[in-house]
């Protein structure tokens, strides 16, 4: 499918339809047969979308090369599509106190967010833009820890959306996920220059901060970014993650959440503490080898294989194979189909 | 006060060495001297040396716009004490 005006409603409209008609639907199904039906509406988006196929296994190929075989580069391309619409079901499932959701979300390292938390300076957990992140972070939340995150709803910043759709986003998507957070989301954006101290605040409350530590820099962060190995590259990251924590004392884990092969389990991993001895870069960039081992151990997961602009930014593929972002007036560039795996960017300073 | 705000924002958040010394009436925001990570340091700072707590509602740009500004904000918190004791 191109990219012309009319096959960016129609995409936008099946969108709208599949979260606000369909996705509720599902999620009330039994879990097998709603999460398989997401799955076909996934094969089915992969054959209706040659074009972010391609450009899908492009940018597998040329960030993991040899590390994966043509035939598990295929899986994971198919599987990125099927892993999108499951997203929908989760948050469709985020209902009755995510009790749907529970059920199928086993949680491993519960002790180290236990641990963390008696310490009496709350706990930092860092992820990515990874699978069903955000119904991952609900999911803590519905399980005791009182769950606060650091991220933009991507919806409210991306350029091109009309208000109605905005607010579409905010009801089909934001609002179940917020509703299991203990704050609003702290949203960085240039100017906003209160956001660190906010999530301090949070963290002295002796509450779990979330932030995805993979999101690409704006350009008024760029004088912020480091330079950490990920992936096999270099990529420029943010390290506000580690930042927050040398000032505030809190402990930073990571954690991720993986979806089983049968597409309605998953499991959410948390990690000890990691080590914040040594200079931030330093530091971060054990953060940043986390969220690479992760990546590298289920590629599907990764949110920015399909967004040729965002990979270029983050420094893992040269510039100038992008299409379209440029046009846009914000930093931020088109996506695909709100909100399916890009629901937020988060960075740790603004 | 204005001069334990000044040493503390010189030493320990000016980057570019083209600032200092710095006024107190310099904005601390359109120099680039603050941004979300260095006012969370100031805010430490500020908590720990005057022992007043700095609340969510506080983190207001107009408060934390230059020194003369972070001295009036931390003044109209305390009236009649930080005065006295540090200034």
């Amino acid at each position: 499918m191109g990219d012309s005006p009319a096959e960016r409603l129609l995409r936008s409209a099946e969108g709208v339809a599949y979260w606000a008609a369909a996705a509720p639907v599902l999620g009330r199904l039994p879990a097998a047969l709603g999460y398989r039906i997401a799955c076909w509406r996934g094969d089915w988006l992969s054959r209706r979308q040659p074009e972010k196929r391609t450009e899908l296994a492009r940018n597998l190929r040329l960030v993991l090369g040899d590390q994966l075989s043509p035939a598990a580069a295929q899986q994971a391309t198919r599987d990125w599509f099927r892993l999108a619409s499951c997203e929908a079901v989760d948050v469709a499932r985020l209902r009755h106190g995510a009790r749907p959701l529970r059920r199928l979300v086993e949680i491993h390292g519960r002790e180290h967010l236990e641990a963390a938390l008696a310490a009496g300076k709350g706990a930092i957990l860092c992820s990515a833009h990874f699978g069903s992140y955000n119904s991952g972070f609900s999911a803590i939340h519905a399980s005791g820890f009182p769950v606060t995150t650091i991220g933009r709803w991507q919806y409210k910043y991306t350029a091109r959306l009309s208000s109605a759709e905005r607010r579409f986003w905010d009801l089909a998507y934001a609002r179940p996920v917020r509703r299991h957070r203990q704050r609003p989301n702290i949203e960085p954006w240039p100017g906003r220059f209160e956001v660190a101290a906010l999530a301090a605040s949070a963290l002295r409350a002796n509450e779990v901060v979330t932030i995805s530590i993979d999101a690409p820099p704006l350009d008024s962060d760029r004088d912020r970014v480091v330079e950490v190995p990920f992936l096999g590259r270099r990529a420029r990251l943010l390290p506000g993650a580690v930042t927050l924590a040398q000032i505030t004392g809190a402990p930073v884990l990571m954690g991720f959440l993986y979806r089983s092969a049968d597409y309605r389990h998953q499991v959410l991993e948390i990690s000890a503490p990691v080590p914040m001895g040594g200079e931030t870069a330093t530091a971060f960039g054990r953060c940043a080898a986390e969220v690479g081992a992760a990546i590298q151990r289920s590629p599907a997961h990764w949110a920015y294989w399909a967004s040729t602009a965002d990979l270029a930014n983050l420094g893992l593929i040269p510039p100038g194979r992008d299409r379209s972002p440029a046009a846009d007036p914000l930093p931020i560039p088109d996506k695909r189909f709100l909100p399916d795996r890009t629901a937020d960017h988060v960075v740790g300073s603004a | 006060m204005e001069t334990v705000i000044n040493d503390y924002i010189s030493r320990e958040l000016v980057q570019d060495p083209a600032l200092l010394p710095l006024a107190d009436e310099t904005s601390l925001l359109e120099s680039g001297i603050l941004d979300s990570l260095s006012l969370l340091r100031l805010v430490v700072f500020l908590e720990e040396r005057f022992g007043i707590p700095v609340g969510d509602r506080d983190l207001l740009p107009a408060n934390f716009a230059s020194v003369n500004a972070i001295c009036g904000y931390l003044r109209a918190r305390e009236p009649g004490q930080l005065g006295a004791v540090h200034g």
